[in-house]
């Protein structure tokens, strides 16, 4: 292809022919905008901007990771699981057929504090391989009959657990069916810690979506409980444990809160719960732990966040360093126009 | 191959034209102003009519209508080259968005033994390419340059890079989809396992399904946009307004979403106001959505490095090249009137005045 000298003439879109009168002149009116030559910032990836946009953003994330870390450190946890243990020996060949028999099911654990803990300390429920975000039950409640009492017989999206004895169920539907039902007391020194069951749950949903004027009826009245039975004097919106349980979870894994303890705890302290084992997490090998936490401004214990700040932080710090040798070790003055293809072999592509 | 014909009849236009695209194989473009032009216009992969004194039936043929024959110049070589460019990195850049969202979808099903519940409230899903990454891609589409309209004009074989398909590639559409599926697997585990188990506040309350999914949902609309400002080379106030203002409107949706009544938001009614915005955690996660942007900016300051494209070069070269005549438009204003002579020019500014006078040169020889 043969080299092409370009035009000389900067002709734009519009311009008329010079010679032909003004008054005929069909040229459309100039507009910076539809002539694309709108003021505009053209940034280019210059050496100075990518080191400096490494730079920065190693400056900021490893702080926020050394502190996020601190943070988690900084939250002291108690987790003690107890499914297994809290089956009795002769059971523990079956223990589906112990959960759903009538035995005694109190089971005494001791928890011992490691760190001092400042109140208030959280008390949540772990469960494992519970797929509270599986979809057929996700879908299996009716939120116009939790909020209204008017609707108490809209059960047409609960299904199985709409309606038994042919009357509607209360709150119906497969997750409040499945209300966890296990509870814990605990003690200290043969006191009563008090554990705080107010105000556990999204405010929003005690006002909104959980109506003062819905109370449980023909709750768990079939052949097959599946979890705990509710008063059924007491409206929905003070039954915390419901409301907390029908938040699902977003994965397999998950805590809820029980409860809070409003009291310090001191390092080796020991704390005896009295559980009762109720809730059937042996039918498909779940497990259940029982978790004590204290929270950080940031949150509960997670080394995760901080560790992703600091390796990204440090990644781009690497990045940085690698583009400054490279920039430093072989210096190419770009934007010198020989290197442009066309320039480098005039005869031809 | 260029091919010019003049008083022929129209059916016979037609017929080479034919003739040719079935020779040649290659994309045929077809320029002509009159009634017998009409059958080539149509017939040709791209029609030019020009409006002029021969009316106006080419003109309602065509693909493209021009006023004077010298415009061809200007639309092959600006508008020819712009619409290029804009229309491949529109959709390399269409799949990508789309598959960071979806895949993020698909790892959560994971999660859910995979039963098929989306990890998103509908109106999220259904308003994502509609509202919240919609307008950029209008910005890139309609208004994005790589080099301006006399740089274009100055540097014609630019135009080779549309020729070549050199913007438009497996390489690169491949790149582009791999870079969604990166995107989507840092966002999702990033997420997943920052927010989820422990509290994410320091009230002690638990992220639930709904929570996840605004902080993945946000992470990604963020991701996605500034994918998008990382591409593109050209920021108008337009550009600014579209790709900020599709982040914010996100907020903005959820507030306003949010405080509708729950009959109508279900999962999302509240989640803003009252569960994410006053937890730390679920603002320190979505910063992290930085390192979702940093393949792509490594491999372009890599690829700008080592192996620039002509555009890229044109731009550092115009860059370089403004800053040389500021730098002679200054050394002429502080140097006094009898001393004019480019001996007393800065060294650098010399160096600089010497390498495009010698590249002019080759260029003119």
């Amino acid at each position: 292809m043969s080299s092409y000298t370009p035009s000389s003439s900067a002709g734009g879109v519009g311009s008329a022919d010079s010679a032909a009168p003004r008054r005929n002149s069909k040229r459309p009116k100039y507009s910076k905008f539809t002539q694309q030559e709108l003021p505009a910032c053209k940034p280019i990836l210059t050496p100075r901007w990518v080191i400096s946009a490494f730079m920065l953003v190693s400056i900021v994330f490893i702080p926020i990771g050394v502190v996020s870390l601190l943070a988690s450190r900084d939250v002291v946890e108690i987790i003690d699981r107890y499914e297994t243990e809290c089956v009795p020996q002769n059971f523990r060949n079956n223990r589906v057929s112990f959960i759903q028999s009538d035995a005694n099911k109190t089971c005494t654990r001791r928890l011992t504090v490691t760190k001092h803990m400042k109140q208030p300390i959280y008390v949540y429920y772990q469960l494992d391989n519970f797929y509270q975000n599986h979809r057929r039950y996700v879908k299996s409640r009716s939120d116009s009959q939790l909020r209204d009492n008017s609707s108490w017989n809209d059960v047409s999206s609960c299904k199985p657990e709409d309606d038994s004895n042919g009357l509607p169920i209360v709150p119906c539907g497969l997750i409040a069916w499945s209300l966890f039902n296990d509870t814990y007391n605990f003690s200290l020194n043969n006191q009563q810690l008090a554990v705080n069951k107010r105000e556990i749950s999204w405010k929003s949903d005690r006002d909104h979506k959980f109506g003062n004027d819905v109370l449980p009826r023909n709750f768990q009245n079939g052949t097959l409980k599946g979890g705990k039975s509710l008063d059924p004097t007491v409206p929905l919106s003070q039954q915390e444990d419901l409301i907390v349980w029908m938040r699902t979870a977003a994965l397999p894994t998950f805590r809820k809160l029980y409860g809070k303890i409003e009291r310090d705890l001191q390092p080796n302290e020991v704390i005896h719960v009295t559980l009762e084992n109720n809730y059937n997490t042996y039918s498909f090998n779940g497990k259940k732990k029982l978790v004590l936490s204290t929270t950080s401004w940031l949150g509960g214990k997670n080394d995760f966040l901080g560790i992703a700040y600091l390796t990204i932080g440090g990644l781009c710090f690497f990045l940085a360093l690698s583009f400054t040798v490279v920039y430093l070790v072989k210096p190419r003055r770009l934007g010198d126009p020989s290197y442009l293809s066309w320039n480098r072999n005039p005869g031809g592509h | 191959m260029l091919s010019i014909f003049a008083e022929t009849k129209g059916c016979l236009y037609m017929q080479i034209t034919r003739l040719v695209k079935s020779v040649v194989s290659r994309t045929t473009l077809a320029i002509g102003d009159g009634a017998n032009d009409v059958g080539m216009l149509q017939e040709a992969d791209i029609g030019v009519g020009i409006s002029g004194v021969e009316g106006m039936r080419a003109v309602m043929a065509s693909d493209f209508a021009i006023a004077q024959f010298r415009f061809l110049e200007r639309l092959l070589l600006v508008h020819g080259h712009w619409c290029y460019r804009r229309i491949s990195m529109m959709i390399c850049y269409f799949f990508y968005k789309n598959i960071t969202f979806g895949f993020t979808l698909f790892w959560f099903e994971a999660y859910t033994s995979f039963s098929g519940q989306p990890a998103y409230n509908d109106w999220y899903m259904s308003s994502y390419n509609v509202f919240f990454t919609s307008l950029p891609v209008i910005a890139l589409g309609v208004f994005d340059h790589d080099v301006s309209a006399r740089l274009c004009m100055k540097y014609p074989l630019l135009y080779q890079e549309g020729v070549q398909n050199l913007l438009f590639n497996w390489v690169l559409i491949l790149g582009w989809m791999f870079n969604g599926l990166l995107s989507s697997i840092i966002i999702y585990l990033l997420t997943a396992n920052s927010i989820t188990g422990q509290a994410f506040r320091k009230d002690g309350q638990v992220a639930d399904y709904s929570i996840l999914g605004v902080t993945m949902y946000t992470c990604v609309v963020w991701t996605v946009n500034c994918q998008m400002a990382l591409s593109i080379n050209y920021f108008t106030w337009i550009q600014h307004l579209f790709i900020w203002g599709s982040i914010a409107l996100w907020y903005i949706f959820l507030v306003v979403y949010g405080s509708i009544p729950s009959t109508l938001s279900t999962t999302a009614y509240k989640v803003l106001v009252e569960a994410c915005a006053p937890s730390i955690l679920y603002w320190l996660t979505t910063l992290l959505v930085i390192s979702a942007l940093l393949p792509l900016l490594s491999y372009r300051a890599f690829q700008i490095r080592f192996r620039p494209m002509e555009h890229d070069r044109i731009q550092i070269q115009r860059r370089r090249s403004e800053s040389l005549e500021r730098d002679v438009a200054q050394s002429r204003l502080s140097e006094s009137s009898e001393t004019r002579n480019s001996s007393d020019l800065p060294a650098e500014v010399r160096i600089r005045i010497d390498s495009l006078k010698a590249s002019s040169r080759r260029k003119n020889s």
